[in-house]
């Protein structure tokens, strides 16, 4: 009997609820790069060695094994790229923007979708200043950036931001090893 | 038949018609939804619904780069609302039970009408069908192939088709129709 209580209580817990979109994309890829006057996709179709390396290093696979990067170009010179991840937590999954500046560091992260249980947590991070840690951080390094707002922020969005610190570290490892 | 909602008690009238306006409520914002996150006709259920399961190529030897240039106008049609086959297996899993209930009690509704056995019959499997045809759509479209999107169409449309017939035929019998009939 209480194995199927708590059964019950762990389906509870672990119900997704749905998608949010916090910012759309299109409204991303104009904050990050104000300057921008013209956008190019770039689709790295992995190989399975690629697929694989990536996995590995990060734990992610990006959908249908194709990492997506967004040039924005400025009277035809390059000013940034950009690349939007998604991190599955047991809450259900989010998703981040992070834009780089041309010699590679973190120029912004924006969190763009969410679900309806962790919005006000990661509204709380967001507020907390999270994503300001990020600037500056070049692929190497690790965002440790939850911890820096774990004493204003809470538990829960201390939590969420552990979950972009994620989406953050596999954005830096597809930067610096597949963006060329 | 002994249950017949044309000479039921007005308490039992009036529960049946609280029922269907709070069902013509939900239905109203579920049209609402569908218009804000999928769309009413073929071509955006297909993309809402189609998404990755429809390139499944296999991966190349090498990694292959390949950029285009992108409008701002492209980039926010990607921002259209799409639903994964994650999504649409918790989805299945929260809207099929919900929509067997629904139309269970309209088709208790139904019962209540003294309709001819055949008319009660067809509606009762179009109360149903609708929204199986509904989700049957959306897993051949992800599955198999975009043109089936208009059985998604179609379902939705059969949802509000039959709680529409279900509704006019209660509301007339229950509260305009004659008392002495049988």
């Amino acid at each position: 009997m209480l194995t199927i209580l708590y059964g019950g209580l762990a389906a509870l817990l672990l119900h997704v609820t749905p998608t949010v979109e916090l910012v759309k994309r299109v409204d991303v890829v104009r904050q990050i790069f104000p300057a921008a006057d013209a956008w190019f996709e770039r689709e790295l179709h992995l190989s399975d060695p690629d697929a694989h390396k990536l996995h590995e290093a990060v734990d992610w696979s990006p959908e249908d094994g194709v990492l997506r990067f967004y040039t924005g170009k400025h009277a035809g010179a390059p000013v940034g790229a950009l690349i939007f991840v998604r991190v599955d937590s047991p809450h259900g999954p989010l998703e981040v923007a992070v834009g780089f500046t041309t010699d590679g560091a973190v120029a912004r992260v924006v969190v763009t979708k969410a679900t309806v249980e962790t919005k006000p947590w990661v509204l709380s991070a967001v507020r907390a200043g999270l994503c300001e840690h990020y600037k500056g951080i070049r692929p190497g390094a690790v965002p440790r950036a939850a911890e820096q707002i774990r004493a204003v922020a809470g538990q829960l969005p201390t939590y969420m931001g552990e979950q972009i610190d994620k989406g953050v570290q596999r954005a830096l490892v597809a930067y610096a090893d597949f963006y060329k | 038949m002994l249950y017949d909602l044309r000479h039921a008690d007005t308490r039992l009238k009036w529960l049946v018609t609280c029922l269907l306006a709070t069902f013509g409520w939900a239905y109203l914002f579920g049209a609402w939804m569908v218009g804000v996150y999928a769309g009413f006709g073929p071509k955006q259920v297909a993309q809402t619904y189609a998404g990755p399961a429809m390139h499944m190529a296999m991966p190349p030897d090498t990694t292959v780069v390949v950029e285009h240039p992108l409008t701002m106008g492209q980039l926010a049609a990607e921002d259209h609302h799409a639903v994964d086959l994650d999504l649409l297996i918790q989805d299945t899993h929260v809207h099929v039970p919900m929509y067997g209930v629904i139309a269970a009690v309209l088709s208790l509704v139904v019962l209540g009408l003294a309709l001819p056995r055949n008319a009660g019959l067809a509606l009762i499997t179009l109360l149903f069908a609708a929204p199986w045809l509904d989700f049957a759509g959306m897993w051949l479209v992800k599955l198999v192939s975009p043109a089936f999107a208009i059985v998604t169409v179609a379902g939705g449309w059969a949802m509000g088709v039959a709680y529409t017939i279900v509704t006019v035929i209660a509301v007339r019998r229950m509260w305009f129709g004659r008392q002495g009939a049988a």
